[in-house]
């Protein structure tokens, strides 16, 4: 990079810490009030709002044994949810308590909140079987089991549904029903993830052969995105539903969902960097700004209308691995593969 | 895939990769005794180990790992290409915290075909980019496994897949019956280094750190003579090497290869070779699971070495004339 670069919102309006391990995930809460971010050694660091441009105040400390493989917002509207190679479910509190939910014999890689004004329900994935609870996490509203290993849960817009990707496709089933069937969406292979259009439109996984498969929810109609180099580790949804943003090549991939797309219709491709390919993606829940991360740590951030690109974060060392907005906007916040964790503030000053 | 003969990563990658032994024999064969002594020997070095029965390890380890040996098969043309998702996603978590262990083993259960777990390290990029499957070792239970073997294509699978057998409980069986059994695994296996042991008390440096990919030494195992095709049927598996001493053709033998695993390619448990590929001063290490294949220079000839290329096949239904003329096609002219 040249000396006549601008500097990077990172640098302008953003703060970073090296941490020991691998960050394997990064959640901001309900509240949009603190950020955590997990490691592969076990340990969580939670930045508190006021405390966003100062690295040196953010709290670290050890919640698992072993690495934490999922995190998430708790259903309420402040603290997260975290699940660990020690089988184990824990809650971090906004004042930094933690209390141990649930311990069983398998991984915990998967947590999911919803939560509305009403109440909320968390869900999370240990090898076949998906346990619902309460939003105070201490009651089991129902277990799910699945004919292989959840490789991703997400629940409906309005927390009526929940749906898990396995081999040889994926399981809907509802939340509140009092006979637990579900509705099978099959196709063969092994699916590794899973979005849900914010309208309830379709369910696309990941698969193994490194492409997209969806379902239709309307009618079960099957569609298939495929053409990329690499698997897609990461995929969301821009809120209004229009795209599906994805990982897995060296651009930024957009699947149109209106005017009869994705069926025969070529992804939008949003910029990226030549030859360096994208790990996360994740869409601001406001406007229509796509976040990107890349193998080589550069963020950048998108904006899908005009296309226009900015730099978030030149290229470090590990690829990013974890990135997140807040529910209000306000922050985006991302870690890598050797440790590094930041959040930029991108409210207006 | 059998047409994309991939390159593997260069040496000093290669060097940066966790090797992955993975653990196959008939159950009662003494793998999980063989496991328990790998884990408690005095070695300074720590392993995650992912299992399949839990409860059985007799020692305390914090990095086991259950796993449900969870198979499927890949949308990929290869009708056989059949995979490990469990072992994807497990091995990918573990390299997490790489700095934990100096190696993984993968063991498997005793009707396992070692056909998935192996392919697994050939189809996933992740897997490919962080592990290096060392080698897959098979303990055999020596009192047994001539009757296996007539009963059970699993456990001849398990010989075919092997770089290291473990003959167990070879204090049950006297040596004629010894030189017996290790024949009759020669000829379904004539590649794989073979150790004795009573109770799985093996050196480690038998099992572990084999260097899988180096075949060099696997392929020192390979004279001709060992081959017993005096009487073997179609259907049983055999191994097959051969030999050309003028150098290759890249792209000959690569369209040969390619070739012969697409249409051959379910009846061909593995194929390895050591290749002199003319204008190269390196050699060239292939191998191949069914369809997968794929392979990469791993540096020059040793001194006084022959620079001759050597090929093995282990599966079925070989045509011994009919591959050999193939191999000897891909001479560069």
């Amino acid at each position: 990079m040249n000396d006549t670069m601008p500097p990077s919102l990172l640098e302008r309006r953003g703060a970073q810490r090296q941490l020991e391990g691998q960050i394997t995930g990064c959640a901001i809460a309900r509240d949009s009030q603190q950020v955590a971010f997990a490691t592969a050694e076990g340990d969580v660091m939670v930045a508190a709002r006021a405390d966003w441009g100062r690295s040196d105040a953010w709290d670290v400390q050890t919640v698992h044994d072993g690495a934490v493989l999922s995190i998430a917002p708790d259903a309420a509207p402040t603290g997260f949810l975290t699940g660990g190679d020690d089988n184990s479910l824990r809650r971090i509190a906004a004042d930094g308590s933690v209390s141990e939910l649930a311990k069983g014999r398998r991984w915990i890689e998967h947590i999911t909140t919803w939560a509305n004004d009403k109440g909320g329900v968390i869900a999370f994935a240990a090898g076949k079987q998906v346990e619902l609870r309460d939003a105070a996490g201490r009651d089991t509203l129902k277990v799910l089991e699945h004919p292989s290993t959840v490789s991703g849960i997400v629940f409906d817009a309005k927390g009526k549904r929940i749906a898990a990707s396995h081999y040889n496709g994926a399981s809907m089933w509802f939340v509140q029903a009092k006979v637990d069937t579900p509705r099978q969406l099959e196709w063969k292979g092994s699916h590794i993830g899973i979005a849900i259009h914010p309208a309830g439109e379709a369910l696309v996984t990941s698969m193994q052969e490194s492409e997209l498969h969806g379902w239709r929810l309307a009618d079960g109609h099957n569609m298939r995105m495929s053409g990329y180099p690499t698997k897609v580790q990461s995929m969301a949804f821009t809120r209004n539903g229009k795209w599906l943003v994805t990982s897995g090549a060296d651009t930024i991939v957009m699947w149109p969902f209106f005017g009869g797309g994705p069926m025969g219709k070529p992804p939008a491709e949003a910029g990226g960097i030549p030859g360096i390919m994208c790990t996360r993606v994740a869409c601001h829940p406001v406007h229509d700004i796509v976040a990107a991360g890349f193998a080589d740590g550069a963020v950048l951030m998108v904006d899908t209308n005009a296309q226009r690109l900015l730099p978030v974060s030149m290229a470090g060392e590990g690829a990013v691995t974890a990135l997140a907005f807040s529910p209000d906007g306000c922050a985006l916040a991302f870690g890598t593969e050797d440790g590094r964790a930041a959040v930029i503030d991108l409210s207006a000053k | 895939m059998s047409d994309t003969v991939q390159a593997a990563p260069d040496t000093k990658a290669a060097n940066t990769l966790v090797p992955v032994t993975v653990l196959t024999g008939f159950l009662g064969a003494g793998k999980t005794t063989l496991l328990n002594h790998i884990l408690t020997a005095e070695h300074g070095r720590k392993y995650a180990v992912v299992v399949n029965e839990f409860g059985e390890l007799g020692v305390d380890n914090d990095l086991v790992v259950d796993a449900d040996e969870e198979v499927f098969e890949m949308n990929n043309g290869c009708i056989c290409c059949t995979v490990r998702g469990d072992l994807i996603r497990i091995l990918g978590n573990l390299m997490k915290r790489r700095a934990r262990f100096d190696g993984i083993i993968v063991e498997t259960t005793g009707l396992a075909d070692p056909a998935p777990v192996a392919q697994t390290f050939f189809v996933d990029e992740d897997v490919r980019g962080k592990t290096r499957l060392d080698a897959v070792v098979t303990v055999v239970d020596a009192y047994n496994v001539l009757q296996t073997l007539e009963e059970s294509p699993e456990a001849v699978n398990q010989i075919a897949f092997a770089d290291v057998i473990i003959l167990n409980k070879v204090d049950l069986v006297d040596e004629a019956g010894l030189e017996a059994i290790e024949k009759r695994i020669r000829s379904i296996n004539s590649v794989c280094r073979l150790h004795r042991a009573k109770r799985g008390d093996v050196p480690l440096s038998d099992v572990l750190d084999q260097g899988g990919f180096d075949l060099q030494r696997a392929l020192e195992h390979a004279p001709n003579f060992l081959e017993d095709t005096s009487h073997s049927h179609e259907a049983d598996v055999t191994s097959m090497s051969f030999e050309v001493e003028e150098p290759l053709d890249a792209a000959k033998f690569q369209a040969w290869i390619g070739a012969v695993l697409q249409e051959q390619g379910a009846d061909i448990l593995r194929a390895k070779g050591i290749l002199n590929y003319a204008g190269e001063d390196q050699r060239f290490a292939f191998q191949a699971v069914h369809m997968m294949a794929d392979g990469g220079f791993i540096g020059p000839w040793k001194k006084d070495e022959p620079h001759v290329s050597r090929l093995v096949f282990i599966g079925r239904n070989l045509n011994r004339p009919q591959l050999r003329r193939g191999f000897e096609s891909c001479r560069a002219k």
